[in-house]
């Protein structure tokens, strides 16, 4: 029996080690591409130039069990040729190639994976730096919790980003770019027609944006002087045509509204010119001084058209058109000013002050044409114009090489301007609210490493803020930090702890939110080819807060909202290599939200808060969401040839909600391969 | 209390003068760092073969390529300083600059010495990284990259994980920005070496986070409808910002949601309460009409679907 103990002390043990064991494991990413590359990495020598590249070609498969929406919005891969993975790198052995010294690629995806992505670099030393990043994302959304899934999205977007810099390295450098960001694809959305009580009509979308950006600049060092300055152009425009098939049906089937043909048009088009300007200066790496200022001046111009013809909720014929235009601009300026003081190797002063002034105003002529009143034309006017003045002080003080401290104190001042109106004809009267609001912030801590691969860090924080803008705002706040890295060749080993609370009261509701978070993680290399790494996670969050709504024509007051969120992650992985011919790679991710524990929709929660009588029964308990999601991986990856490799591997998704099931999904996903390096 | 507008002009130009006055100052003293300690670069390789014959890939052999590239920023020495003692007591780490033997504040010098050019790490004394020593040698691995573009020891996925084990965990969640995956990295959002002060809340949270076009937040570097400007703002996105609503690393809510049901993300806001809201006397309640009783009206953006903002409604309906 005793031995049998031992056993399982020791067993417990190396699990407990392994658990916190300590290496430098990737975090377990999704399952292919292989990160193994083939060919050698000192690359072949052609003429005056060296050559690696590793390609990944193979077939990627899925099976969903389950809710194959929710498996789409979560992780989204499916079947098919895709090329993994690639990567090549040219470079000049002496540095002074013709046309280039280095060429760098790398590709991730490309073929149909949803998540796409490519990047470039081409240089000349001395001459030129050209780089290319282009991104795709394939993102599909039922969002079934979020208006019943009527709010569903399918749409691609694909990114790119070109920016040359000509004499890279000299004291007067240009630089160039050119951004694009494309949005298109089917969505669903919902609205109302003719009656703000009526019923809910869900319409199709064909999503079209776009937005492109070009920029040029300079950067100038003269002494120790350093200006740069940047001018862009930033366009937006959104074509996306709304549309309905011929008498759609509402959601409630005894509402007497009915539809029987909508059409809407809402073209917008959009630029924001800016400037961006930054000085700094140094002396001899005691005193440093940068200012920055930006200027943006964003507009957008937009008509919106919808026509439409049904009965209302009274079953009266009725058809409509609105047709609205209007501007939106959005000027804004900031500035900042750091000084930069070290007297001394062990002191650093800093002191920053930042000035941000936006101002948003839109107006819009609206006009309504229907055969049930005479129609309307309004005229709107809206202006929001925040104003913020904050200033920072930080102090760090190093006395010896193994302890340091650390504070800062900050103070920001905050004017928000309002101004909303809508009458029918001008001039309109516009009475603006203004308000103000404070905040100081102060931050202490201490740094130590009593031994080389050992650090440990603390810092406190304390905010106040005299009048925030929202009950979820931080108002009272403070957070702590704790964390301790132990970081050797073999083991690794970090933990931290974070805690934020955060009160915002008023005289009759109250916000409290409290989150923890604690986590440990590491890492064990015993010896080359073999890793093991592993953590938890525990995230907490509870909040309070005060509402107030009605129930069946009943104000409803002083009732609460109380969520609760307890969040537990584990994660770990193992890898070997066999005979420097066959790596193996296995892990495993869970995430579950425990939340209060409860495993029926029953509510349960916090009754010595929860006093209104009225409440209701959604509001009784405590607002959770119990959910456990897991993954575990595996792969293999053997060498079959000096340039090639077979690479095979597996990964499972379990997905699976406590209270209502209607999402939950189990999916094998698993890709083979051959890597090949020419 | 009031501020001039012309505040950014002050100190623009208070920057411009700072600047002038510093650089009509002698650039320093001549440092212990004379030329004639220095070997080259080539003598380096004589005991150095493996980093050597490798070297020619790393974005730094520019240094020791370009003619003009001064001697205290060349080669080998560029960085580990003047190699003359180095060589002729036959090596050890006292003799040399070794990045392994150096404070952290030392390597963020040493490293400072070059890339202090860029806009990018003009805020790396301030952040909160080089607070807690985490400096350049900390994520990024000169010799021994994980790939030769920015010189990370790892991923950049791994090498903020390595310390972040928390944000790891939120990046494995069912909703969640495709950083796993590999379509976006930690630094389209965050600016590791720093940055201003993030004007669009109040305080110094959240930290590291870079701005999109204009000092607006991250986010609408790629959500760009989000970015209006709309004749009809929702303020708290522009006055408190998209965490107000959403949790941008991952969540278990659909669309990054902080909660799981639509209504107590609009309620715990828009419940009249105190001098809170626009004009100072409470977030608007619903109106009687929306009978919270009845679950048709617990999915607010069944009909406020223009919730980031709206041109044709103050109420978000259109």
């Amino acid at each position: 029996m005793r031995a049998l103990l031992q056993s399982c002390r020791s067993v417990q043990t190396a699990g407990l080690l392994l658990f916190f064991c300590l290496s430098d494991l990737p975090a377990q990413p999704v399952v292919a591409p292989t990160p193994q590359q083939a060919g050698s990495p000192r690359g072949d020598n052609v003429g005056d130039y060296n050559i690696t590249n590793s390609w990944e070609v193979g077939y990627r498969f899925h099976s969903v069990d389950g809710n194959i929406g929710k498996y789409r919005s979560d992780v989204n891969f499916g079947n098919g040729i895709r090329l993994l993975g690639g990567s090549l790198g040219v470079h000049s052995r002496d540095g002074k190639g013709k046309w280039f010294d280095e060429l760098l690629l790398d590709v991730r995806g490309l073929g149909n994976d949803p998540y796409q992505f490519s990047s470039f670099r081409a240089q000349k030393n001395a001459l030129y730096r050209y780089d290319l990043l282009w991104r795709s994302n394939e993102y599909f959304n039922p969002a079934l919790t979020i208006s019943g899934g009527n709010h569903f999205l399918s749409t691609n977007r694909q990114m790119q980003d070109h920016d040359l810099t000509l004499l890279p390295q000299s004291k007067l450098r240009f630089r160039m770019g050119y951004s694009n960001n494309s949005q298109g694809g089917a969505g669903l959305s919902t609205g109302q027609w003719f009656d703000s009580r009526g019923d809910e009509y869900t319409f199709l979308s064909n999503i079209r944006r776009s937005q492109r950006e070009y920029r040029v600049g300079t950067d100038i060092e003269w002494r120790k002087v350093k200006f740069s300055v940047t001018r862009g152009w930033e366009a937006f425009k959104d074509d996306t045509v709304y549309g309905t098939p011929t008498s759609p049906a509402g959601a409630n089937i005894n509402d007497n509204n009915s539809l029987s043909l909508i059409r809407r048009n809402e073209p917008l088009r959009g630029r924001t010119p800016y400037w961006r300007a930054h000085l700094q200066a140094e002396t001899a790496n005691v005193f440093t001084v940068q200012g920055k200022f930006t200027h943006s001046e964003g507009q957008r111009n937009f008509v919106y058209d919808d026509f439409a013809v049904g009965t209302d909720r009274l079953g009266g014929a009725r058809n409509r058109q609105i047709l609205l235009s209007g501007t939106g601009s959005r000027p804004v300026i900031t500035g900042y000013l750091t000084l930069i003081w070290r007297p001394t190797t062990k002191w650093t002063l800093t002191n920053q002050t930042a000035y941000h002034n936006t101002r948003m105003n839109g107006q819009g002529r609206y006009s309504e044409l229907n055969n049930g009143d005479a129609g309307l034309s309004l005229v709107s006017f809206q202006d929001l114009g925040i104003r913020t003045l904050s200033n920072t002080s930080d102090a760090a003080w190093q006395p010896q090489k193994w302890v340091g401290f650390f504070g800062n104190y900050q103070y920001a001042e905050r004017r928000i301007r309002s101004a909303e109106i809508t009458e029918f004809e001008l001039p309109a009267r516009v009475r603006p609210d203004e308000q103000f609001n404070r905040q100081k912030a102060g931050t202490g801590g201490l740094r130590l490493q009593p031994m080389k691969p050992l650090r440990i860090s603390f810092s406190a924080e304390v905010g106040r803020n005299d009048k925030p803008f929202y009950p979820t705002s931080d108002k009272d706040y403070h957070a702590l930090n704790a964390r301790l890295q132990y970081r050797v060749a073999k083991y690794n080993f970090n933990t931290d702890y974070r805690s934020f609370t955060n009160t915002n009261s008023t005289s009759l509701f109250v916000h409290s939110s409290t989150g923890r978070t604690w986590s440990a993680n590491g890492g064990w290399a015993p010896k080359a080819g073999i890793q093991f790494d592993g953590g938890y996670s525990y995230i907490h969050l509870d909040t309070l807060t005060g509402l107030a709504y009605f129930a069946s024509f009943d104000l409803v007051e002083r009732d609460r909202s109380y969520y609760l969120s307890n969040l537990h992650t584990i994660h770990g992985g193992a890898q070997f290599q066999i005979r420097k011919r066959v790596d193996v790679y296995a892990g495993y991710v869970r995430t579950q939200d425990r939340a209060d524990g409860r495993s029926t929709a029953g509510q349960s929660g916090r009754p010595d808060v929860l006093v209104n009588p009225s409440t209701l029964a959604l509001f009784t308990g405590a607002q959770v969401f119990p959910v456990a999601y897991q993954s575990p991986v595996a792969r293999v990856s053997v060498v079959l040839h000096r340039n090639l490799r077979w690479n095979a591997g597996w990964q499972y998704y379990d997905y699976s909600e406590r209270l209502l099931r209607l999402q939950d999904y189990s999916a094998h996903t698993g890709y083979v391969s051959l890597s090949y390096s020419f | 209390m009031s501020f001039p507008r012309a505040i950014p002009l002050i100190f623009s130009l208070l920057a411009v003068l700072s600047a002038c006055r510093l650089a009509a100052q002698p650039t320093g003293a001549k440092s212990a760092t004379a030329s004639d300690a220095y070997a080259g670069s080539n003598a380096c390789r004589t005991c150095h073969p493996n980093v050597a014959l490798q070297f020619f890939r790393n974005p730094h052999n520019k240094t020791g390529v370009l003619a003009n590239t001064p001697v205290d920023k060349a080669g080998c020495e560029g960085c580990h300083g003047p190699g003359k003692k180095h060589v002729d007591t036959k090596g050890g780490k006292d003799s040399i600059g070794a990045f392994s033997q150096m404070t952290p504040g030392q390597a963020l010098d040493a490293c400072l010495r070059c890339h202090s050019k860029d806009q990018n790490r003009a805020n790396i004394r301030l952040s909160n990284h080089t607070q807690a020593n985490v400096v350049c040698t900390s994520c990024h691995s000169i010799h021994q990259p994980e790939s030769n573009r920015s010189l990370l020891s790892k991923r950049q996925a791994d090498v903020c994980y390595g310390c972040h084990n928390d944000v790891r965990a939120q990046f494995s969640l069912p909703s969640k920005h495709r950083v796993n995956e590999g379509f976006m990295t930690c630094s389209d959002c965050h600016n590791p070496h720093g940055t201003n002060a993030a004007t669009w809340k109040m305080g110094r949270r959240p930290h590291l986070v870079d701005t999109g076009l204009n000092n607006e937040q991250a986010c609408m570097k790629c959500h760009v409808d989000k970015r209006g400007p709309f004749l009809y703002e929702h303020a708290a996105v522009r006055v408190d910002g998209c965490e107000s609503c959403h949790s941008p690393h991952g969540s278990v809510n659909a669309r990054l949601l902080k909660r799981p049901v639509i209504l107590t993300v609009c309620l715990e806001c828009h419940n009249g309460a105190g001098s809170f809201g626009r004009q100072a006397d409470g977030v608007t309640t619903q109106s009687a009409s929306h009978n919270m009783a009845d679950p048709r009206y617990r999915n607010c953006t069944t009909c406020h679907v223009r919730i980031h903002g709206s041109n044709a409604d103050r109420t978000f309906l259109r």
